[in-house]
């Protein structure tokens, strides 16, 4: 068989990236041109015909109030909960990679909430808020205690708990993968060189995991911009509306007030805000990465 | 510089396994001491409780008269050399060679200095500003060097510092690591399981075998006396040819059946083994020791078997015979004419015998280290 002809070399890379390069199209490059087709419309969402109206859409987005400040309650929302949710996970991977009794248990357990939808734990977290802590803490308190969702600060303080408990656990699992990573010969040496476990963790351990850090922020950012189901579920938007996220103004301006090709152009400006923080912090933090 | 005392370690973990027993040792200041022994004897264990990485289950350590046991190994004042060199990856040569003096506080200007000094000491100034990754394997070894010495420790640890280098470089290595003990003057314990590494870097060897210390002593006098059966055949290379021999005594001559081959014992020896006529025990003679017997019958014992391999070394050539049933090797000049096939006539130099009772596998030549 000559294997320098070009149907060999085709047939080659069609059986080994074909499939893929099909299904890449199929779910990604295709809806994603035919969404930016749809941002040059006003489509409705339900009629046969797409009126192309050029760049209005992005006309109307850039000056849809909501839209901007529900994209900075989603950026406040994204901080908070990013910082917390790798905080949370690197503690727990510390925990469960220092030879606790029972790591394996506690490494599983912390993973559980990623495993449950975000939907149900919306609206786990909602009877939580809702009913658990409002019975609890009028019994304490002895008054009428309400609802933390029933408030502004307090709805959105909700939304990033239930993120970071929602997240922490998927994230640790990077973490405890870093640790790993990071050989005991180095830590040993780090001892005998003076250090304290601390200024190990510091010095050494923390240095070594960047690729995990750099991982964990990059997920997490990607996710919490555009976090939708425990928005729903968790608070609808309320009190107020004051609890809209991004993508949840995103979809009601599509889907509750059929504005397709507005709701489609906004969608894209999250997108390209969102992949321009990710992937300048992947930038940042991939600059001085080294192996352990 | 320090001395060290190792009094009646034990290492036994969580899980019972008993890793150490009853480990004694005085290390003199200055002294280059060797652990050497087959994987899982111990060397490494010992090692660690030394650098205070392991708890020590049960004894004294003391460095300086000063009990160790508790010390954090920051507190211990000594520096590692470990296998894989664990060199901070993150941080170029000049900062893991300066980390331990930075974490001391030491002034900037000083760091620099010293590890400048070291730096040429090891060939090392073009690789100050490079990071590990962008170093070949022996330069990475004299990072790692570099680093412990820095610090001018009271104790050098170097745990098989070399066996993750090629067999030229490791050669060229060991020389280097002897011409430092020699120009600084340190106290050193180095953990090997390769035999000729003991023996050309060590003023002393412990050999160890599943936890036990089976001898202490020079490489010369582990080379010419060993106590025991293990240590014989574990030091020298190629190994020492054991066979079961069964004693003989006639009229005043005591006699070691080798193999249906009388071998008239010298008095020293038929002294040793006098207790032992009618019984078997196991002779010991090294490759070296067995020389092209022929037209030397009449001076010397001799065995008869064919040559089965030979491999050729340059210098020397080792030759492979089966006697009593066992593998022997004979390690002979190159030039000797016996090749495979030929039936090879082999003298023993029987001042090199040794003998071993079969039971205990004790030396029945030193009763003592």
């Amino acid at each position: 068989m000559n294997r320098n002809t070009f149907s060999y070399k085709l047939r080659q890379i069609l059986m080994f990236a074909g499939p893929g390069t099909i299904l890449f199209f199929a779910v990604v490059v295709v809806p994603f041109i035919y969404g930016l087709y749809l941002t040059f419309t006003s489509w409705d969402g339900v009629s046969a015909h797409k009126p192309f109206v050029g760049f209005a859409n992005y006309a109307a987005a850039f000056s849809d109030g909501a839209y901007w400040v529900a994209l900075g309650r989603t950026a406040i929302y994204s901080i908070f909960a990013v910082v917390f949710i790798n905080i949370l996970a690197f503690a727990l991977a510390y925990l469960v990679t220092s030879g606790v009794k029972g790591q394996n248990f506690f490494r599983a357990g912390f993973f559980v909430p990623n495993l449950i939808g975000g939907i149900v734990l919306g609206y786990i977290w909602k009877f939580v808020f809702n009913r658990a802590y409002v019975a609890i803490a009028s019994a304490i308190t002895g008054g009428m205690a309400i609802s933390p969702l029933s408030t502004t600060g307090g709805a959105m303080f909700c939304l990033i708990f239930v993120s970071v408990w929602q997240y922490a656990g998927y994230m640790m699992l990077i973490y405890v993968a870093g640790f790993m990573s990071v050989s005991d010969s180095l830590k040993e040496a780090a001892m005998i060189d003076g250090c304290t476990p601390s200024q190990a963790m510091r010095n050494v351990t923390i240095p070594l995991m960047r690729s995990s850090f750099v991982q964990c922020i990059f997920l997490s950012i990607t996710r919490c911009f555009v976090v939708y189901d425990v928005n729903l579920s968790l608070t609808k938007g309320e009190p107020f509306n004051t609890s809209v996220l991004a993508a949840m103004h995103v979809y009601n301006q599509a889907f509750t007030y059929k504005n397709y090709g507005l709701g489609q152009a906004e969608a894209l400006i999250l997108f390209i805000v969102c992949a321009a923080v990710g992937i300048t912090q992947v930038m940042i933090g991939k600059k001085g990465e080294v192996e352990a | 510089m320090a001395s060290l005392s190792l009094q009646h370690i034990e290492k036994i973990y969580e899980n019972g396994y008993h890793a150490v027993h009853d480990f004694n040792l005085e290390v003199e200041d200055k002294e280059f001491i060797i652990f050497v022994g087959p994987s899982g004897c111990g060397k490494s264990t010992t090692l660690r409780m030394i650098a205070g990485l392991e708890d020590i289950s049960e004894g004294d350590f003391l460095i300086d008269g000063v009990k160790m046991n508790d010390v954090e190994p920051k507190d211990r004042d000594i520096a590692m050399v470990f296998q894989s060199y664990a060199l901070y990856p993150h941080m170029t040569v000049r900062d893991n060679m300066g980390f331990a003096l930075k974490l001391r506080k030491v002034p900037q200007a000083e760091i620099d200095a010293k590890v400048d000094e070291v730096a040429k000491i090891l060939d090392l100034e073009k690789f100050l500003d490079r990071k590990p990754k962008a170093l070949s394997g022996g330069q990475r070894q004299r990072v790692a060097m570099g680093r412990a010495i820095v610090r001018s420790p009271k104790v050098f640890l170097m745990d098989e510092p070399l066996s993750n280098l090629d067999a030229k470089l490791r050669v060229q290595m060991r020389t280097e690591i002897a011409k430092l003990h020699e120009r600084l003057g340190t106290t050193i314990i180095y953990v090997t399981h390769d035999q000729t590494e003991a023996m050309t870097l060590g003023t002393r060897i412990v050999v160890m075998k599943d936890g036990i210390v089976q001898q202490i002593n020079s490489p010369e006098h582990l080379y010419n006396k060993p106590y025991n059966l293990f240590v014989a055949g574990f030091i020298g290379s190629p190994q020492m040819n054991f066979l079961e021999c069964a004693v003989e005594k006639k009229g005043a001559d005591i006699f070691l059946d080798m193999a249906g081959f009388p071998i008239k014992l010298p008095a020293d020896k038929a002294e040793a083994v006098k207790d032992y006529v009618g019984k078997t025990v196991i002779a010991g003679i090294r490759p070296e020791h067995l020389l092209d017997g022929r037209g030397k019958e009449k001076d010397f014992c001799t065995i008869k078997a064919p040559i089965e391999v030979r491999e050729l070394l340059g210098a020397e050539a080792y030759l492979y015979f089966t006697l009593g049933g066992k593998q022997c090797t004979a390690r002979v000049a190159s030039d000797v004419d016996l090749y495979v096939g030929m039936e090879g006539t082999m003298a023993l130099d029987l001042n090199k015998l040794q003998l071993f009772d079969k039971d205990t596998e004790l030396s029945l030549l030193w009763k003592e280290w």
